[in-house]
């Protein structure tokens, strides 16, 4: 499948910090890749050399492609931002055709864009007075009006509501079945799970892991037994199976792998126990434990 | 069509939406005319109707303050506004937004200075006009014409000095840094007062400083006075600040 994003190679330092480290990634047209990691794992340099703000150091950075620091390039790529102010006396529609325009598209082309997005109404108000949400839809639009291969999007949803997230999604779905690839940082884990082909784990500017949220996922056999109880945490501790012990408030939190035994010696040991519950184990607590967080992996698997 | 000429006309609709859109700007925010064309043309007028009827034997003062405190009001206009303009922008995200379109943020940078000239060009027409109804013009419109010509020439190194402080700086630093540096240095250069009535050393330093030799090419219009020397110095100038403004962009934070 064609690709529109290829990374290869890349290593990138300020200074004496390595921000990347010999990075490889790429996405597919129509596919959408989630990069996740912690503060400072390098996802912001990885995606400031993806649409061209930072000089290549060393390795491979081409979208459609080509290099992203050639201004021709970035016709092929729609950005969202995670924060972004526009200049106030702008209206809705001045913003959406002046994207149109740089990306080299007929500024009629704004109108189909404005519709899609709910934005015909607010076509003539200005930027100043629009609300966040209104200003993430319109920063949107922008992205895609001019019709890019690749959609970079930087914590998209933050500030929105359900019922807008649930739209923006279904919109970049639409892109993505039409072969649009999409790149998409987010601390919104779970969102990702549902919406991610693939998802690549980043920690200390190196790939730490790859693949769906549900391999991810499946990696980790651990259970976690909720409950409230007045058993002191290093007892809980002590109990068969228990891998972990966090508690929050009155709440526990004991990660294990044989919930059944944990559950049965848990009420012999607390009768008043309650609050019980058995979950599995998230995306996100895949991701933390894959970037040294508290949870972990199933060795045998992980290797 | 060639993929040539369609690069051009795209690159002329990029211009004209870019351009449009700093000047959109100018007309729903007409607080900022107040300091970009009503403040130094009533200063201007102020002082023509003090000062204009005098003269050195060769123009009376009203004419020669079209020059010097033209030089003034166009430097205000083109160092101040596109400066501020991309503090303001790159605080808010939108000059990220821009550079990171498939327009060279050179373009955008470039429709800013063209903006602010349209200041300028309103407020030397306004300064001329003040002068002619004063009684104190005497110029043809061809020397007007050089003036004008000459000072928004020459308003290049400050523009560019404007957009390597802009590039770093936040907003209020900027306007505070560019104020600091525009105003002693006009002051000193003579767009204000004339130097013969400074003290010495005041023209001293004015030797050094790009505002005087602008200000003594914008008067070499009038007067026919030497333009080789002043013209070397903005010359310098010009690609002193350039570079400047070069390594100020590639030091900019993303």
């Amino acid at each position: 499948m064609t690709k529109v994003l290829e990374v290869a190679g890349v290593e990138h330092r300020f200074g004496d910090t390595v921000a990347l480290d010999d990075l490889a990634l790429d996405v597919a047209a129509g596919e959408c890749v989630a990069l996740l990691g912690p503060n400072g794992a390098g996802k912001t340099t990885l995606v400031n050399l993806a649409v061209g703000m930072l000089v290549r150091q060393r390795g491979t950075v081409l979208v459609g492609g080509a290099d992203p620091r050639w201004a021709s390039t970035r016709r092929q790529l729609g950005v969202v931002q995670q924060t972004l102010g526009f200049p106030k006396v702008l209206t809705v529609r001045e913003l959406i055709t002046g994207a149109a325009v740089r990306g080299g598209k007929p500024r009629s082309s704004a109108a189909p864009i404005m519709a899609e997005l709910d934005l015909t109404k607010l076509a003539d108000r200005r930027a100043r007075k629009l609300s966040g949400g209104q200003q993430q839809r319109v920063q949107l639009a922008m992205a895609l009006v001019a019709e890019p291969r690749l959609l970079i999007l930087d914590e998209p949803t933050v500030g929105l509501d359900m019922p807008a997230r649930r739209k923006f999604w279904e919109i970049i779905a639409r892109r993505r079945a039409a072969g649009v690839g999409v790149l998409v940082t987010t601390h919104l884990i779970e969102e990702t799970a549902a919406v991610a082909d693939r998802v690549v784990v980043l920690n200390h500017g190196r790939v730490v892991t790859s693949g769906s949220p549900t391999e991810l996922v499946a990696r980790f056999p651990d259970r976690t037994v909720l409950a409230r109880t007045a058993v002191p945490e290093r007892r809980l501790a002590e109990l068969p199976g228990v891998l972990s012990v966090r508690r929050e408030d009155a709440l526990v939190r004991l990660a294990t792998r044989e919930p059944e035994e944990l559950l049965r010696v848990l009420l012999a040991e607390d009768p008043a126990l309650s609050g019980l519950r058995v979950e599995g184990t998230g995306l996100a607590e895949a991701v933390l434990a894959f970037t040294g967080g508290s949870a972990r992996p199933n060795a045998e698997v992980r290797a | 069509m060639s993929t040539a000429v369609l690069q051009r006309v795209s690159l002329g609709r990029v211009l004209r939406a870019e351009i449009a859109d700093e000047l959109r700007g100018i007309v729903r925010e007409p607080t900022a005319l107040f300091f970009s064309i009503l403040m130094p043309v009533g200063f201007f007028a102020l002082f023509v109707s003090i000062f204009g009827d005098l003269t050195d034997g060769t123009m009376p003062a009203g004419t020669r303050m079209v020059a010097t405190f033209g030089t003034f009001g166009v430097l205000a206009a083109t160092m101040l506004n596109p400066g501020i303009g991309i503090a303001q922008d790159r605080e808010i995200g939108w000059l990220r937004a821009k550079r990171v379109s498939a327009v060279p943020v050179l373009i955008t940078l470039l429709c800013k200075v063209v903006a602010a000239l349209c200041y300028a060009i309103a407020m030397l027409v306004a300064m001329a006009v003040t002068a002619g109804l004063t009684g104190s013009l005497e110029a043809t419109a061809g020397q007007l014409l050089r003036l004008a010509v000459v000072l928004l020439l020459g308003a290049a190194p400050f523009a560019l000095l404007g957009i390597a402080i802009g590039l770093q700086a936040g907003s209020n630093a900027t306007a505070a840094i560019l104020n600091a540096v525009l105003m002693p240095s006009a002051v000193v250069s003579g767009l204000w007062m004339p130097l013969e009535i400074l003290p010495d050393f005041f023209g001293h330093i004015a030797q050094f400083l790009p505002t005087y030799h602008l200000s003594q090419l914008a008067i070499a219009q009038l007067d026919g006075g030497p333009v080789l020397g002043h013209a070397l110095v903005m010359l310098g100038s010009t690609a002193a600040l350039a570079a400047a403004a070069a390594l100020s962009y590639r030091h900019a934070r993303p």
